[in-house]
Parts: C-alpha cells; structure tokens; sequence
C-alpha cells in the first residue's frame, strides 16, 4: 500500500506539461485529482517515475457552452459539475451521474478528465460521455486532434491516448430541450463502484422514440454502447415491456468479471435491470 | 454521616440523566487529540513487521544478515529474540506464537520478523533482504472444512478438551462446552412443531478507524516505556512484560486517544515487537499498522457454522431448544468466542429444556479477538431466525410469541444462574407499543425484529480522585475511555459531590500511576470503574467532613454532606456555616494535608442487559439490494448516566450489525488469502446508507450499582443480525441462512424461491 519512488512536477500551461511529458517519456504520467492514479500506485499497479501534476492548469477548469455544444476543461471537478447551474439545465444527466460517483472528499479532487482519461472500466464518466456521444480533445507535441469518446476505449486502462498526450476539454452535443436521459447505478453501498451501470438518452416525438442511446459501466473491459439495445427501440412507441426487451439486449453484451461484486451471470442480468430501469425512470413510465 | 439516601434505584439525580458536553470532543475535531501513532520520541526508530505471504507454512530458516548489513538499520528481530518465558503452552504462549511466529506461520499476514530502521524507506527495503525458507502446508479456513477428519492440521499435539474419554487422535477442535439444563429429548417429544435449521456467518472486522500504533522505549537497565493506543494497557503492560521476562513494574504504559476499539484491542499485536526492537536497538521504536495489517493480522471476530432445533406446542410454549455451535478462532485454542455464543443464545428464553454445545475450532485465519458482545451476535442470528420461523408456523405474531417465552426475573438462564430483575419483557413490551411496529409498510418491504442478550461484566478497577486547593477535581482512572466513559465518570462524581459537572475532570493514568484495572470490555466501565469512582468520592467526602468537623471541633460523624457542602448535623445542626467543598479544599494545606479519595475493588454485581430491535427493510426484487428504511434499539440501560452517549452506545452497535449483516465479510481465496485487506472492498457502512437510528432507553436498575447502571456498549450489536435477516425473510417470503446479506446471494434465493413456488429457505 506504499507507492513506489518518483519525481514530482508541477507545470504551469498545457504546453509545457506536454512538453515535460514528452521528455521524460513512458514511465512519465500526468496526475489530475489523483484519486485513481493514487490508490494504483498503492497498489503497485502503477509506477510511475514522474508525476506531472496538472493541477496548475487553472485554465483547464471550465465549463462553457459553445453553439449546440457544451465544453468541459479536463481540470473541472465532479463537485464543480455537480454545482453547475448551466450544466443542471441543460445536460441534467451530467450532474445526476456526477452525484453518484464516490464520496463528496473525492469529489472535490476528482476531476472529469481524470475520469474519462483513467480507462477504468469502473468510471461513470466513460459510459455517459458514449451515450452522449461526446468529443474528447486531445492535445500532444504534434498538436491537438479530437477523439469520439465512442472510439476512445480500447480494453481496461486502454485508450486511445498517445504516450504524451492529454485530454485538455470534452465537448457534448447538448441534447435538444424536452430530451430524456437517466443513469441508473447500482452499488453494494455509498461510494462503491457500479456493480452495473446504464446511461440513457432518448428523444419522443408523436408518441414514438425517435433517437435512443444506452451506454453501460462496469460490465465489460471498457464501457459498453448498447447499440442493438437502442436500436430495437428506435421507431417505437415507449412502454415497459419495450424497456424491458431492451434491457434484454443490454444485458446480452454484457461481459463482466466475476469479482467482490457479484458472479458473471448476476452482473449480467444486472446490467439488463439498469438499463430497463433507467429507459422506464427517463420515459416516465 | 448518612450517605445513602434510601432506595437509590429511586433516587433523584442532579447530575446524572444530563447531557453535558463531551470533555474530548474539542481535542478530538480540533486535533490536538493524541492518538496512538501522534507520539513521538527523540532519536525515534521506524519498526516495520515481514508476514507470512502463506496461509500455512513451516518456517525453516529465517536469514536476517543482508538486511542487518543495510546502513540505517538498527535491529532485526524474529522469534530468535522472543525465547520462551511462558511455559511453552496456553494462551500466553498462543499470544507469544501469535505476536513472531516460531515454528509455523497459520496465516497470512502472520509476523515473522521486524526490523527498526532509521527511516520508512529504509525499514521497507530491510524487510526484503530478509530471506525466510518457508515449507508450504495445505491450509483451510472454512470452520466446517476445519473440522473434518482429513483436514489440514494446525496443530498435531490438539486434542480435543471437554470430550469423555480425550481423542486420542489430534484434530483443528481445540474444545467442546456444554450448557444447559433439563431433557432436550425429552422436550422435543412434547412439540408439535419443530423447526430445524443450519446457519453460517462469515468474519466480520471491528472496523475501527485508528490502525494499531505503538511508540516503545527500553533503557539498558531494563526499564521501558509504552505508548500505545488500546483497552487496556494494564493488560498491555501485564502480557509485555511477561512476554518479554521483566518485571512488571519496570514497564510503563501510557494509553493514547483510541480512534476506536471495540473489543479489537483487547490483546496485544505490535506492542510486544515495538519493545523488543527498541531493546535491540537501543532506541525508541514507533510501529504503526497499516490498514491492510489491520485486516489481515489483528483479530477479526469468528466465523461460524450453527445448527438450530427448536420445538414448541401447538399454543407457542417452548418445549425444547437446542444448537450446537462452531466457531474458529484463528489459529489458536481459545480465542474463538463459541463459549460465549452458546452461554448467550438462549438466554433470552424461560426454558425448560435446552441445550447447547459449543466448538471452538482453529483456521488458518488471523487470530480472532472480542468484537462487542463476542460471540453473541452469530447465535443470535441462528436462534431469533428460527424463533421468527417457528411463530409463522404456529401463525402467531412472531412478538406474542416472544414475549410468551421470555425469560423473567427468577428464570433459570440457559448458561447456569438465576435472573434478578431484568428487562428483557420490558424491552419487549416497550417495542409492541411502540409507533415503529405498527407503522404500515411499502411494497417490497418487510419487519423485522430479534431480542438479544448481554453478559456484562464488573472486574477489576482502581481509582483515585484529587481535590486541589481550587476545589475542583481531577479523577484518575485506569480504564482506557473508548465510548464516552469520562464522561460519565465525571457525571458520577459530580453526583456524589453535589458541584456542577464542568468542576471535575477525568484523566486516564498511566499504569504506574494506580493499580491493576481491567481492560475496558464486556461494557464494563461504567458500571465498575463508574461504581470506584462513586465509591472514591465517597471517600473523598468522608475526609473532607473530617476537616471540617476538626475545624468545628465537632465528632466527624455529626457532619453530614449536602449538595457541595460539609454541614453540622444531629445536635450541632445550624451552630455552623456550612462549608463548601471550595473552603475546605482552599484550607486543606493548614487543616491536613491534600485530600484525595481513593477506591480500588473487583466489581461483582454487573447486570445482565437485553435489548429488543426492530427494522424494515427494503429488498429489491430485481437486484437483491436491501436498504435499511427504518430502525429502532430498545434497551435497558438500568440507568443511562449521559442519555446522549448510551444513545450513542444502542446506534453504533446496530449499525455495525447492519454492516455485517449485510456487506461485511472475510473474503478468502483458494490460496488462504484475504482478498478484501482494505476498505475499498470491505464494506463498512457510511452515515448516507443509513437511516437515523432510533432509539428507546429503558431504565430497570441494576441491584448490583449503587445508582442502577448496567452496561450498555455490547448488547446493542446482539439482535442486528437477526432482526434485518428476519425483516429481509419477511420482505421476500425467503428465509436466509447465510450472512451476509449480499445483493447476488438475495436475489439468487428469490429467484429460486421463485421457480420452486413460494417459500423457502436458501
Ligand atoms: C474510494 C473511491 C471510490 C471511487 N468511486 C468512483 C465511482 O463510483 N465512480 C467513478 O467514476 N469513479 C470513482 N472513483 C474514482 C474517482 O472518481 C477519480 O477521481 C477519477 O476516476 C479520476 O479522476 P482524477 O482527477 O482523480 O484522476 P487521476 O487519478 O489523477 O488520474 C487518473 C488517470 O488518468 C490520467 N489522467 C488524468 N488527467 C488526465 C488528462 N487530463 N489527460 C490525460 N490523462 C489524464 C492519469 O495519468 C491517470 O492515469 C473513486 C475513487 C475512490 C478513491
């Protein structure tokens, strides 16, 4: 439980934490809320000989609307999300998951992209920037790309970051007004990681689901898009059974391990209730 | 000088059934509160403790040279430099095995060597030169797979104690007890109904927030210095010195702030290995735990497997019960508390017939200690579930039935002795008319409830109380305050001296400052170390009368004491100014000398406690997850000293048996590992999974304290178990067997009920 030695830096803009992470190379990692990295380095399944603290970069915390979209600076904490009026009026769905991760004291520290960047497989970001089909931009010494976060997650701690680079802000196309969304967690208690979790957004118009998309946490190596789940839903008008089907074809891509939280087939199922859950709380059925 | 005023079970308190403020509350969110690992002393080493990555394994050879040779290192300790001085058997010798191990390590986590460095880092690396040359032996864990013949054996010199004629085979049951009294037999053939079931709890830890930290020093000449957080450092100073072959009085131990204990610091771990590092070394040594240690090399309580068979006619009388009841300990004899869990599981019963046989068996686990009521929790769970059951059967409501047999004053107890007034029906009672039960419920919810019972326990205590020239006073107590007991010390002199609460101060000595004084356990503080505190004022004020007759030139026994004041009394009433408490104490230097009062006794007499619990609880149907909605803690206090604490006192033990009945577990791999070392994945509960606690204090006192105290820390942690498997069963028309309560485990036996048509048991 005691992390292995390494260097601290603490570097004042995004260019010159790339730049110091490029020079120090591989066994170099950026720190944000350090409320993952951290317990992995306890754990020794990080050792990392430099930290490069971005916690100098104020100009990474910010949230801000820009056309259709909404932008999230990487450094932004998920207590800053939670207490976003803007963001509670526009992406409520943001705020209600942010709510549901951890415990207020990690909270405070933990940022969004530290949650998104991590790859854990745990994160409730993850899923929920899928389901929103949200843009992460990523900058490194070659300059700055953008990265659906649907393309993002490769397998557990995986991603399709490039040593060297960072994810500076993540960018969500804001769902239209009247839009339905929800994410449903279970947990075995207060500021545990999901046992399952789902992520939903639907849009309704004449009595039938025009647009759905589920997304789910903790089930596989990486956060799952539901895309079978939401596609039998698409076209149709809402009910119970409807979500239940749907929760069906979640549960039926799901691939969790079998751990501390459950067996395989009970995470499984779990999945499916969550995802059934949420369609039926967003639906307001 | 009449003192007593008549029945004090009926007395009037002034200061006693107050709330005051907490003396430590300031110290303790300010920080200035020390706890076990804030001390420190100059020239201080770090110690740091190599355990055994097995489950079961010989110890050939430990090879300590390379880390000896590391710059920085100061001393390596192993079983080398612990010889002997026990006898080489019993529970001191258990404790020496357990503190460095000698010829095996049981468990993993098990400490086989030590080192103290002159840094962390230092002694880190230290601990991976040393080479140890382990044999590794098959193991086992589960209590059930322990007892089996075939089993790996822990021992091969145990054989079985309590059985007629010995075994003369060796076998992992150290011993077996039998408690009880009339024909079970015969009882069971009088029932109509018999219910007859197997239960298995797993291993909970005390969960407490400080890890064990202890700063230790010894001088060439032999003489040493503790600084230790625990329950008991007279025990601490007793077993250490023992342990280490010196006198008893050439140890001093000094007892920190305690972040928490219940019962998990009632031995020792470290404390023994701090001093024989700094008696190597030279030089002090602080060793602090880090919480994987904790978890995996301080004593857990028991996990169980129990059998249950009670029988009753068709008009709810018990005819018969009967259990049996299997509980590992760890690797030793004795530790496991199934003694205890069989005394107590049916103690809550007028029977006639009963039973109960007990095993106490050793695992390949770390060596168990008390946890709050040990033992009891885990009976409990097996007899109310059954009791519940049976009331279904009969189609009685389960409390009628309760309250039809329940044990009463004059009952012989189903461990030995003769109730005396107790408040078990009263408890009862109190929860048939209490709001809470008739309450309507939710859909998918179901009521629970469970009676539990309590030992208690007096002991040995020693107080001395000082009273400077100001008047105001200082308490010396040996008892380590882990639940609020300073407090109630200070309320209790108070008392008895008639001045405010805010006058006294309470202070926890070190032990050479008073004699012997049991660890605080078995909720004994405030009933005996309270009992010596009262008994001292007493004292103090038989003294300060005697001044104040002197200054009168009176008889001693024509002053009488009054709410703070010496006062002539008899013939001489009035022909004096009554004195205060302040004037005689400003006089004291001219009149006498300092005045102090002074108590030491063993306290008998501590009264047994029961408690009665109910809970709803909420089971998801899809996901097995059950939430505690709503929760109440009958219990008689005999008389609550400060109401807020024994609130306290009911609230924390039913949360902690919310925790282990529901989350809370040992989770071993097939390799004898822990693999849940840390908080992450052992599951405590937090204040937001948690309802408010209600609580209801009943006062039935206890004859054995002058102002009606019984102890009130262990029972309230009793009926948890019980009342939520019992309220869960209600809620899902399944009847659990196994604890913990976990979401796949209930929503594996819905479903099954499910498939099979209605009730059932899983
Ligand atoms: C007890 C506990 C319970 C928790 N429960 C939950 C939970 O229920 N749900 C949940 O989602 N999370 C949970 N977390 C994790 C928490 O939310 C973390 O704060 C979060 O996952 C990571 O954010 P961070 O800022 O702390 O990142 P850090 O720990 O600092 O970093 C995490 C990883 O991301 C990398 N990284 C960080 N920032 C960037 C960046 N801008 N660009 C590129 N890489 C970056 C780091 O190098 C590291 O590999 C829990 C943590 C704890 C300790």
């Amino acid at each position: 439980m005691i992390p292995g030695a390494f260097d601290y830096h603490r570097p004042k803009s995004v260019a010159e934490a790339i730049a110091l992470l490029n020079d120090l190379g591989d066994d170099a990692r950026p720190i944000a809320g350090g409320h993952s990295l951290i317990p992995m380095m306890k754990m020794r399944l990080a050792s990392p000989s430099h930290l490069v603290d971005l916690r100098g970069l104020a100009d990474l915390a910010f949230i801000r609307a820009e056309g259709g979209e909404v932008v999230i600076g990487a450094m932004t904490t998920q207590h800053q999300v939670i207490a976003s009026a803007d963001l509670a009026a526009r992406l409520p769905l943001l705020r209600e998951t942010a709510l549901q991760i951890a415990d207020p004291q990690i909270r405070y520290l933990g940022t969004i992209g530290g949650n998104v960047a991590n790859g854990d497989p745990g994160n409730d970001m993850p899923a929920v920037m899928m389901c929103l089909d949200a843009q992460y931009e990523v900058q490194g010494q070659g300059g700055s790309r953008r990265v659906a976060a649907r393309e993002f997650y490769q397998g557990a701690y995986f991603t399709a970051l490039e040593p060297g680079e960072l994810v500076t802000a993540i960018r969500i196309p804001v769902p239209p007004a009247g839009h339905k969304a929800a994410y449903e967690k279970l947990k075995r208690k207060i500021g545990d990681y999901a046992i399952a979790a789902a992520a939903v957004l639907l849009e309704v118009s004449g009595g039938k689901i025009t647009r759905a998309s589920i997304a789910l946490t903790n089930v596989g190596e990486t956060p799952l898009l539901a895309d079978a789940a939401s596609d039998l839903l698409v076209g149709q008008a809402p009910d119970k059974a409807l979500c239940k089907k749907a929760g069906q074809a979640a549960a039926a891509i799901a691939a969790p391990a079998s751990d501390a939280r459950g067996p395989v087939a009970y995470r499984r199922q779990m999945a499916g209730i969550m995802t059934e859950r949420a369609l039926i709380r967003a639906l307001g059925l | 000088m009449p003192l007593d005023n008549a029945p004090e079970g009926k007395r009037k308190f002034n200061v006693v059934g107050t709330r005051p403020l907490r003396p430590d509350g300031i110290d303790k969110v300010t920080g200035r509160a020390k706890f076990g690992a804030d001390a420190s002393a100059p020239g201080q080493l770090v110690g740091r403790i190599l355990r055994s990555p097995h489950a079961h394994a010989i110890i050939r050879k430990i090879d300590t040279s390379k880390a000896e040779k590391l710059p920085g290192v100061k001393a390596v300790i192993t079983r080398d430099d612990f010889p002997d001085h026990t006898g080489g058997s019993g529970g001191l010798y258990d404790t020496l095995c357990n503190v460095m191990a000698r010829e095996k390590a049981f468990y993993e986590g098990h400490a086989v060597a030590a080192v103290a460095a002159t840094s962390a880092s230092i002694a880190r690396q230290a601990l991976k030169l040393i080479k140890v040359d382990y044999e590794v032996l098959p193991h086992v864990t589960d209590v059930d797979e322990a007892m089996k013949p075939g089993a790996p054996l822990l021992h091969k010199d145990m054989f079985t104690d309590g059985v007629d004629p010995k075994p003369k085979k060796p076998s992992n049951i150290a011993r077996r007890f039998e408690f009880g009294h009339g024909d079970v037999e015969a009882g069971f053939k009088k029932a109509d109904i018999i219910v007859e079931r197997s239960f298995k709890t797993e291993a909970a830890h005390q969960g407490y927030i400080e890890p064990h930290a202890a700063l230790a020093s010894m001088g060439p000449d032999g003489s040493a210095e503790l600084w230790c957080c625990t329950q008991g450092h007279y025990m601490v100073r007793d077993v250490c010195s023992q342990l280490l072959g010196i006198d008893i009085a050439r140890l001093r131990v000094t007892q920190s702030e305690i972040g928490g204990g219940f019962g998990g610091k009632t031995t020792v771990f470290i404390e023994p290995v701090a001093l024989a590092l700094a008696r190597k070394a030279n030089r002090p040594v602080k060793v602090v735990m880090t919480r994987e240690e904790v978890f995996k090399a301080s004593g857990p309580t028991a996990s169980t497997s129990i059998d249950i068979k009670i029988g009753v006619t068709k008009d709810g009388l018990i005819t018969a019960a009967d259990g049996v009841f299997r509980y590992q300990g760890g690797p030793f004899q004795g530790c496991s508390p199934a003694e205890f869990g069989a005394m107590s599981a049916f103690a809550q019963f007028h029977l006639d017939n009963v039973r109960a046989v007990a095993y106490d068996v050793v695992c390949n686990r770390p060596k168990t200690i008390s946890y709050r009521a040990p033992g009891a929790p885990m009976a409990n769970f097996a007899v109310e579930s059954v009791i519940e059951e049976l009331a279904h059967k009969l189609g009685m409501e389960p409390i009628d039935f309760r309250i039809k047999n329940a044990a009463r004053e004059g009952t012989k107890s189903s461990y030995g002795p003769v109730y005396g007034p107790i408040g078990l029906g009263a408890t009862l009672e109190a929860a048939k008319n209490h709001p809470h039960f008739k309450a309507p419920l939710g859909p998918n919810q179901g009521r629970g409830m469970a009676a539990g019972f309590w030992f208690n326990f007096g002991g040995q205590s020693c107080v001395t109380l000082n009273i400077p020239v100001d008047g105001s006073i200082t308490v010396s107590v040996g008892s380590p305050d882990i639940g609020g007991s300073r407090a109630a010390m200070c309320m209790m002199v108070a008392e008895e001296m008639g001045i405010p609460y805010d006058h006294v101060r309470a202070i926890i000595a070190d032990t050479s400052a008073l004699g012997y004084n049991d660890v605080t356990d078995g909720s004994r503080t405030t009933f005996a170390t309270g009992m010596a505190c009262i008994l001292a004022a007493r004292d103090a004020i038989k003294k300060l009368c005697a001044r104040a007759a002197a200054t009168w030139g009176i008889p001693e026994d024509a002053v009488k004491w009054e709410n703070g004041y010496a006062k002539p009394a008899g013939p001489n009433a009035g022909d004096f100014a009554p004195l205060s408490l302040k004037e005689i104490a400003e006089a004291s230097p001219g009149t006498g000398g300092p005045i102090a009062g002074h108590h030491e006794f063993s306290a008998d007499g501590a009264g047994v406690s029961f408690a009665t619990h109910i809970c709803d609880v909420e089971v998801d149907p899809e996901t097995g997850r059950s939430s505690i909605v709503r929760y109440t803690v009958i219990q008689d206090a005999g008389k609550a000293v400060h109401p807020s604490y024994v609130e306290g006192q009911f609230q924390g033990g039913a949360v902690q048996g919310i925790g282990w009945a529901l989350n809370e577990e040992y989770i071993y791999g097939k390799d004898g590992r822990l693999q849940n070392a840390g908080f992450l994945d052992y599951r405590i509960p937090v204040c937001s999974d948690l309802p408010m606690i209600d609580t209801q204090i009943l006062e039935i006192p206890n004859p054995g304290h002058p102002y009606g105290v019984r102890g009130v820390g262990e029972t309230s942690i009793v009926p948890p178990l019980a009342a939520i498997a019992n309220a869960v069963a209600n809620a899902t028309g399944v009847r659990f067997t196994q604890i913990p309560l976990s979401p796949p485990r209930v929503l594996k036996g819905i479903e099954e009920a499910k498939k099979a048509g209605g009730r059932k048991a899983a």
